[in-house]
């Protein structure tokens, strides 16, 4: 299933997206729920409640899932590699879990910039 | 929230608790909606005899007494047909005291109404639909018998109850036969 790992792990978008659109799936998911409840009291039809909560999920998953250009307004600034004046360090050998906290770790992601 | 599957996760996994809290509301809130049904039994003939319980021809089954009713209703129960309502069940039972026990409840007529259209009973003299006998095989101390129609209204989301309409007075004569 390796061919489909580009498609499921694709759709990034940065820290402040990824809080809006949890957010708005709190919001649109309660909200359709409310609205399906109404809906359904005031037409007296159970299967007009459960059609319209449907329609809200679908509006949720449009409005969210999508990596819109939204979500994508403040994108993430690295600082610059500083490998320009100095080689890159190799990893000392350390002896203790305090002196880990001190070695120089160069790129901490596990696919690198793809931002 | 950072890729396309992990929104996909969020999203369904929120949406189906809010399906079940919404189903939650619905069961919650059907006993509350109004409903007034119109409902009238009257009684017209009681008449009781022995007979065999397990088979007529068999002379080696026990006999027992029987009672059978004729008994007319009146009722229209389209007020009771909710979104949430799947069907109503109407039975009629007979309730009486006999001695060593408080409460006995016989069902002897019932009737699954599934539209609107059918909630509108309008019965004449109809017989009991199942035997009415008592647990002791005759009616020997029989007292306080009452004749009670309920309805059970049976939803598509949430629990089952019992309501009990109207209950008129019933008396139970005995047979000629077990005069004892």
């Amino acid at each position: 299933m390796d061919f489909l790992r580009p498609i499921f792990e694709s759709g990034r978008i940065d820290f402040k997206g990824q809080r809006l659109a949890s957010s708005m799936t709190t919001t649109l998911l309660s909200l359709s729920g409310v609205a399906a409840f109404c809906v359904g009291l005031s037409m007296q039809q159970l299967s007009a409640c459960f059609y319209t909560y449907a329609a809200g999920v679908v509006l949720t998953y449009l409005a969210v899932l999508l990596p819109w250009p939204f979500f994508r307004r403040a994108p993430m600034v690295w600082l610059a590699r500083s490998s320009s004046s100095s080689k890159p360090a190799k990893p000392r050998p350390v002896d203790s879990p305090n002196e880990a906290r001190n070695a120089f770790v160069e790129d901490v992601s596990d696919d690198g910039d793809t931002y | 929230m950072y890729n396309f599957l992990q929104r996909l996760g969020g999203i369904t996994s929120f949406a189906m608790s809010t399906l079940m809290a919404l189903l939650v509301v619905i069961s919650l809130t059907t006993p509350f909606l109004p409903s007034n049904p119109t409902h009238e039994v009257t009684l017209h003939d009681v008449r009781t005899t022995t007979g065999r319980m397990v088979d007529p021809a068999d002379r080696t089954s026990r006999t027992s007494e029987y009672a059978r009713l004729t008994f007319d209703v009146d009722a229209d129960l389209t007020s009771m047909f909710n979104w949430n309502t799947k069907l109503l069940f109407a039975y009629i039972t007979a309730d009486y005291e006999s001695p060593g026990f408080d409460t006995n409840r016989v069902v002897i007529w019932d009737r699954i109404i599934r539209t609107k259209r059918q909630a509108k009973l309008r019965l004449r003299k109809h017989h009991n639909k199942y035997f009415l006998r008592n647990y002791a095989k005759t009616f020997d101390g029989v007292a306080n018998a009452n004749l009670t129609l309920h309805i059970n209204p049976v939803p598509y989301v949430g629990i089952m109850y019992d309501k009990p309409m109207v209950a008129i007075p019933l008396t139970i004569p005995r047979a000629e036969k077990a005069r004892a």
